[in-house]
């Protein structure tokens, strides 16, 4: 399958008329269940990476304790394996521990092996036969599958969530929640709990009405299926295509009963004077009921968005954190707009916004609209801020880590008249700025770690190059925080400094997200990453390499 | 605790644009004032702009309910008057009370207009905003001492009257954006069937921010400042005050009372113009709160 870039996206060609599985050695998988408990115990398990964000409250964080900041130095390469299709690469492994343990990762578009994490050996592989009128606004991602019982699941570029036995990397079903060929399409991780598969809905650039829905795991039934945006915070039809869609793998609170989503730009992205209102919950959080879909609460970032200021990246869901002498639960929400939402788990009131993960330079400042002449250069640019690009949090150092982009742009509202069969935008991007702000510093991406109980920065990372960073980050038991960066880079830093304690050079961007695993029959801890330029802009070149690195105890 | 003048939300040059645009010179320190501009703004006789007027009256007078937008004018004023109170409370207690609840008779009109097809018919009437469309407007607003009187008796100073036509008269561009639904050809990048009419986007939109201040001012209550809070009841005031415009013409129409079909055209066209700048300054001030704007932390 290749992707070819066309007037308004991308769409997929040379896509075969079926799926493709190849099996090899399937016997070395352990046939051993993946139960609810063992899910929800993912995030303690130092031997387990069961799902996207490492466990449902995505820290992404590791209790595998065997690197640490005294013998980084001392991390290896264990292998690489080419497991990619030249394509996107935006994916976070999963593994399930085991004899040996086997993982399950993921490419663009639609590409998924079952891999001995232990020697480095395709067991099976699977690849999607998406149709080829399929319409991608960002490139062909996959980011990650969701793991229980028998069955893997992963969302399909048509809108869909695919079964596969994860023994034999077989079809089990195959469940559409949208119709693609109206705009939807999807790329994020599912997850799993209590028997049910969450999934959500892309296609913000192409006028649909965004979604959650839930599927029964065994079956692949619709168990529910709500709209993100009320019909009350609306008006008239403009809700019909205002787009909310939900892209990111949801945060499941267990305690609470909620899953708490982050929620992209309204739509259309440019012409705002269509879709009056704050245009509720676009740009922001939503929480909803984890049996019935009913929204709890929702908050948004840049209401009546009209820069694209999307908040994508997965929520973090931080418990028992001690603000202003109170102990509370917070949810992190790091969007577009350069700033980290502290919120209480509750009721989705704001704590404190943090001080600027990026630069904020003529942020907001065009509205009222101005002319094309009048255009301005800001910052941040419509890839953030914080884009997906998942961020982690460390119970060791208690902070959360996150990537916020710091690029100038130009945005700008281009008054047309209007004339039968002439196109209307209503308006343009330019990357880079016609004009480059003076108060710019210069570096394109900040990693940043941000204290989740004041909002302040305890260090930032600032990064030079040609490309945007476009994966996210890891921490460990020890202090550790993993990064892949856009220069190929892969890099331990010390979480509570920033200081940079070890560095692995690639050839190729890094645009996913790293994880990690004990093997006790090895004594090792393992840290996976994959390698390859990817995303809608300045993703840099190609690549298609899992480098797994390993420490041994 | 004050309500923000109308005199913080106008600057001296925009006022010197409001008389610019109507051609009324002024000299020195001479204050611009709605009622300072109406004996000297002359009048033209436009049949166009007249026609429109009484194109809508044909259409529309005989599906108006006139109780019950007299019912919503007391209720207008109403929730105008208590204002005051609502801004006095600062951020609300909950995310939905106060300024929900001085949005409901402004629901209770757009039901209504919703419900007769009022709003597509505008469209299909009223031209789209154009410099000559809205100096005509601001032209015949200013010369109609009825409407002048009528937003005093529901608590306009003279300051926040005139901030009103600066609203309308000195915003071409940005108007100019706000396209009527069946104006926009087939071919852009979004589905144009899913367009609501002009006017209804205007009032509805209105509305929707207002309700939407409890929830933002409750969530966002380390970032609010005085400041934010009296902009948050003026620009409401301001989209009240373009909101009650509409119903009072409307009322006019369905009691066949005094406004003539220049006057409806004007009103209907300003008051449009009022909610639409009124709702973008709203969000400027209110809801994009930048760290320059942001009350300091209590927590860093």
């Amino acid at each position: 399958m290749e992707l070819t870039e066309v007037e308004d996206g991308y769409r997929l060609t040379n896509v075969p008329d079926d799926p493709v599985l190849e099996q090899h050695d399937t016997d070395r998988i352990p046939e051993v269940d993946v139960d609810q408990e063992m899910l929800s115990e993912s995030g303690e398990d130092p031997e387990s990476w069961l799902m996207y964000g490492g466990g449902y409250e995505q820290h992404r964080h590791t209790t595998a304790d065997v690197i640490t900041p005294d013998n980084v130095d001392d991390l290896e390469l264990e292998y690489e394996l080419s497991v990619g299709t030249g394509s996107s690469m935006e994916g976070t492994p999963v593994v399930v521990p085991g004899d040996p343990p086997i993982m399950y990762q993921t490419n663009g578009p639609n590409h998924v092996n079952a891999i001995d994490a232990r020697e480095g050996e395709v067991l099976w592989s699977y690849a999607y036969a998406p149709p080829i009128d399929v319409l991608l606004c960002c490139d062909d991602n996959n980011r990650g599958v969701a793991v229980y019982g028998d069955k893997i699941y992963m969302t399909t570029l048509d809108s869909g969530v695919v079964a596969l036995d994860r023994y034999t990397g077989e079809e089990e079903w195959h469940t559409f929640t949208g119709d693609h060929e109206v705009g939807y399409s999807a790329t994020w991780a599912p997850v799993v709990y209590d028997g049910t598969v969450y999934t959500g809905s892309a296609g913000g650039e192409y006028g649909v009405l965004g979604f959650l829905a839930a599927l029964d795991a065994e079956s692949g039934d619709e168990v529910w299926h709500e709209d993100t945006l009320p019909e009350d915070e609306w008006i008239g039809a403009s809700r019909d295509s205002g787009c909310g869609t939900s892209w990111m793998t949801p945060t499941i609170d267990e305690e609470r009963g909620v899953l708490y989503t982050p929620i992209g730009n309204p739509g259309p992205d440019f012409d705002g004077t269509v879709r009056p209102g704050p245009n509720f919950p676009t740009c922001g959080t939503l929480t909803m009921d984890l049996e019935s879909g009913e929204i709890q609460w929702g908050f948004q970032e840049s209401p009546h968005d009209v820069w694209d200021y999307d908040s994508a990246a997965p929520r973090v869901l931080v418990r028992d954190v001690e603000i202003d002498g109170e102990e509370t639960d917070v949810v992190l929400g790091s969007g577009k707009t350069g700033w980290v939402y502290i919120l209480d788990a509750d009721d989705g009131r704001l704590y404190e916004r943090s001080e600027g993960c990026s630069q904020h330079i003529n942020m907001w400042r065009m509205i009222p609209h101005i002319s094309e002449e009048e255009r301005i250069p800001f910052v941040p640019g419509a890839p953030g801020g914080n884009d997906w690009q998942p961020p982690s949090y460390s119970p060791e150092t208690e902070l959360a880590y996150f990537v916020h982009q710091n690029f100038p742009q130009d945005l700008y509202w281009r008054f047309e008249e209007y004339e039968p069969g002439d196109p209307y935008w209503g308006g343009g991007l330019d990357d880079p700025a016609d004009e480059i702000p003076d108060e710019w510093n210069g570096y394109i991406t900040h990693f940043v770690a941000v204290d989740p109980t004041t909002g302040e920065i305890a260090w930032m990372d600032q990064i030079e190059s040609e490309h945007y960073m476009w994966g996210g980050s890891m921490t460990t038991a020890t202090g550790l925080v993993f990064n892949g960066d856009q220069n190929g880079n892969f890099v331990a830093y010390d979480g509570e400094t920033g200081d940079r304690l070890w560095e692995y050079e690639f050839d190729v961007p890094i645009s996913a997200s790293p994880m990690s695993w004990y093997d006790p029959d090895e004594e090792a801890q393992y840290v996976a990453v994959q390698v390859g330029g990817s995303g809608w802009l300045r993703q840099g070149p190609r690549g298609d390499t899992l480098a797994v690195f390993s420490m041994e105890g | 605790m004050t309500q923000t003048s109308a005199d913080e939300t106008t600057t001296v040059a925009q006022r010197r644009d409001l008389a610019n645009a109507l051609e009324v010179d002024v000299s020195g320190d001479e204050p611009v004032t709605w009622d300072g501009l109406a004996g000297r703004v002359e009048s033209t006789s436009d049949p166009a702009f007249a026609s429109i007027g009484e194109e809508i009256r044909a259409d529309l007078a005989g599906q108006l309910d006139a109780a019950l937008l007299e019912d919503v004018l007391d209720g207008l004023e109403r929730e105008l008057r208590r204002l005051p109170e609502v801004r006095a409370v600062g951020v609300p207690d909950e995310p939905g009370g106060n300024y929900v609840a001085v949005a409901e008779p402004g629901w209770r009109l757009y039901d209504h207009l919703l419900e007769i097809n009022f709003f597509e018919r505008l469209d299909e009437t009223m031209p789209r905003f154009t410099a000559e469309h809205v100096e005509r407007t601001t032209r015949e607003l200013v010369g109609t001492e009825s409407l002048s009187s009528a937003l005093e008796e529901i608590g306009f100073d003279e300051t926040e009257k005139t901030a009103l036509l600066v609203a309308v008269a000195t915003n071409n561009e940005r108007l100019a954006r706000w396209v009527p639904a069946n104006q926009i050809p087939d071919g852009v990048e979004f589905d144009t069937s899913k367009v609501p009419p002009l006017h209804q986007r205007a009032m509805g939109g209105a509305l929707l921010w207002i309700r939407g201040l409890d929830r933002h001012l409750w969530q966002y209550e380390p970032l609010v400042t005085e400041a934010i809070l009296d902009d948050a009841a003026w620009y409401t005031k301001a989209m009240l005050g373009g909101i009650y415009v509409t119903a009072l013409a409307a009322h006019d129409l369905a009691t066949a009372e005094s406004f003539s079909d220049e006057t409806v055209t004007a009103a209907f066209t300003g008051s449009a113009a009022i909610q639409i700048v009124s709702q973008e300054d709203l969000m400027r001030d209110v809801f994009y709160i930048t760290d320059e704007m942001r009350a300091p932390s209590k927590l860093r």
